[in-house]
């Protein structure tokens, strides 16, 4: 394609967008010169290019050498990456992080579609409700985990003294020392946590749905499940998808609530991926080895996000 | 009819107590002394309330006071800045056209998929060179850099539903950018700039695997990585106390800020805020 077909149709798309807009705003404008426009977006631009894509491409070299904290930089090929495939405790936090993945984001999805229908039409005391249920999330894991560190204190805190006091355990029960019973408890405090922002995304589509939908179901005679099965769920299919994936995607990427309560242990028995990078990277000083670690957790995440979507747009 | 306002009721009624309970439960916890915190609850002396462990958080070795201090500055300068970018970048993006202009917004929806935690390493790197380490305007940059993507593409669709007439007018009166910016359209993308000012803040004040990375000196810490320090007793022995106490400070800014400004909060959840 020669230049000059090139730039009449970048013209042409140029002025068509712009007409959508409205009307003509395009380089020669009065009213917006296109100087300008680049010097509003250059700051913004500068931030994200200095924060995220430097650091994206010196990850890629980093990932090629040993890169010390002090000492020589030695580059090294492909060596971090094939030592990956024999990082047997890498391997560990992986396998925990989707063994967490799985556990939670089915609670999470089904609690907060459960509050989404209660509180999606205004009723009476609607609207204190949603607030109530959307503030462990916007309080955030972080703090919510340090009131849990001492709530879970054998003898002392809440969850012992309501379990003993129901005839459960004897209220002796150490949980952040004990790889499994941690993770149980982990779990509970997110789905709980996190479950209002699932009502939160849910509730904007299920108020879009038309209430003549439900009205010709209940007089066909159809039952309230049967209602959200054949109406709601397919209507909300993409939200759902969304939703299910923003869960996902910060399971992924789980780290606080695990380094807050358990700081990864007993041993590395709740590592997660993000906390392996994190050690290896800032506790072993393996910076190398944790960037190529790194470039692999940006490509997991990214291929999720994307396998979602796809298997979003084959069901349609 | 009847059996769903049954259900609402019971169902609603106990949803409620599960989220509302272990919060107030927390609140309950502050204002009661260590020694009852960490004793098998005792009836006697389970309601002796007190303010001590406040009093410990401001008085006391961990100097809270100073990490509360910190927190506020980072988070409100992490607001006002990713405001003002994404303000001005915004309506760089909406109304005029430029040749960079579709690929640099491109660039700028890319990074919004590109979880910071897994570039934390050579983040590290790049910012200990540019001196950003163990420096609160270096937890603002950064902070401000995670929240733009989203900013950018709230005030680029605020911009995008001011009708350009309004601008024109304005010029024709003599109207310079900044000037129609400030005066003219500043009115109107106020809701946006506020979503995203609200955003900027509580993700800044809530943020922990940044700060504890990019933080190293006592004196630097924000609240959420010098409460790390409570819990592992860095002040001589644990103090359960302070912790519930400082947990609580946490959570304030969220609670008011949510409830007051819940309008502009939904919005951006509508919007894409937030990733995960």
């Amino acid at each position: 394609m020669s230049t000059a077909v090139r730039g009449a149709r970048r013209r042409d798309s140029g002025s068509r967008r712009a007409a959508s807009a409205g009307r003509r705003v395009g380089q020669g404008s009065l009213t917006h010169p296109s100087r300008t426009g680049l010097l509003l977006v250059s700051p913004a631009v500068l931030f994200v290019g200095v924060f995220v894509l430097v650091p994206l491409v010196f990850a890629l070299v980093i990932s090629l050498t040993n890169w010390p904290l002090i000492g020589t930089v030695k580059f090294s090929g492909l060596k971090n990456y094939t030592a990956i495939v024999s990082d047997a405790a890498f391997a560990k936090s992986v396998l925990y992080t989707l063994l967490y993945t799985v556990i939670v984001t089915g609670p999470i999805l089904v609690l907060g579609y459960a509050l989404a229908v209660l509180v999606r039409r205004k009723r009476r005391g609607s609207t204190v409700l949603r607030t109530v249920f959307f503030l462990p999330f916007v309080v955030g894991l972080s703090t919510l985990s340090f009131v849990t560190v001492l709530e879970a204190q054998p003898d002392s805190g809440l969850i012992n003294i309501v379990l003993r006091d129901l005839g459960i355990t004897d209220g002796t029960t150490a949980w952040l020392v004990d790889g499994p019973l941690a993770t149980g408890l982990i779990c509970v405090l997110v789905v709980w946590a996190v479950s209002g922002l699932t009502m939160m995304l849910l509730m904007a589509g299920m108020q879009a749905i038309p209430r003549e939908y439900y009205e010709s179901a209940e007089l066909d005679g159809a039952g309230w499940w049967k209602q959200e099965r054949e109406i709601t769920i397919p209507i909300l299919r993409r939200t759902i998808a969304m939703a299910v994936i923003i869960s996902v995607i910060g399971s992924l990427l789980a780290f606080s609530q695990f380094y807050i309560l358990t700081r990864g242990g007993p041993g590395t028995d709740t590592t997660t991926v993000v906390q392996y990078i994190y050690n290896r990277a800032f506790v072993q000083l393996q910076l190398g080895a944790a960037t190529a670690l790194s470039i692999v957790l940006v490509i997991v995440v990214g291929l999720v996000t994307a396998a979602q979507f796809r298997l979003l747009r084959e069901k349609d | 009819m009847r059996l769903k306002n049954t259900f609402y009721v019971i169902g609603g009624g106990g949803a409620f107590l599960v989220f509302a309970v272990p919060l107030l439960w927390a609140l309950f916890r502050s204002v009661q002394p260590n020694d009852v915190i960490v004793a098998a609850p005792d009836g006697k002396t389970f309601f002796d309330l007190t303010w001590d462990n406040f009093r410990t958080l401001i008085e006391g070795p961990g100097n809270l006071v100073r990490a509360v201090g910190n927190s506020l500055v980072v988070a409100i300068s992490t607001a006002v800045l990713t405001a003002l970018l994404a303000t001005l970048a915004g309506y760089g993006f909406a109304r005029f056209r430029f040749r960079s202009g579709p690929v640099l917004f491109a660039l700028v929806v890319v990074s919004m998929m590109i979880p910071f935690q897994a570039i934390l390493t050579p983040l590290y790197l790049e910012m200990n060179v540019l001196r950003l380490t163990d420096s609160l305007l270096g937890l603002v940059l950064f902070y401000t850099t995670v929240n733009l993507p989203f900013g950018v593409f709230v005030m680029r669709n605020s911009f995008a539903s001011v009708p350009v007439e309004l601008e024109d007018s304005a010029h024709v009166d003599g109207c310079g950018t900044l000037r129609m910016l400030g005066s003219v359209l500043r009115p109107l993308i106020t809701p946006g700039a506020a979503t995203v000012a609200l955003y900027a803040f509580l993700a800044a004040w809530t943020e922990f695997l940044g700060a504890l990375t990019f933080l190293t000196k006592d004196e630097l810490y924000t609240l959420p990585v010098a409460l790390v320090n409570v819990q592992a007793g860095a002040y001589g022995e644990i103090n359960f106390g302070s912790l519930v106490a400082g947990s609580v400070i946490a959570m304030i800014p969220c609670v008011v800020l949510y409830v007051g400004l819940q309008r502009f909060y939904v919005s951006g959840l509508a919007s894409g805020a937030v990733k995960g």
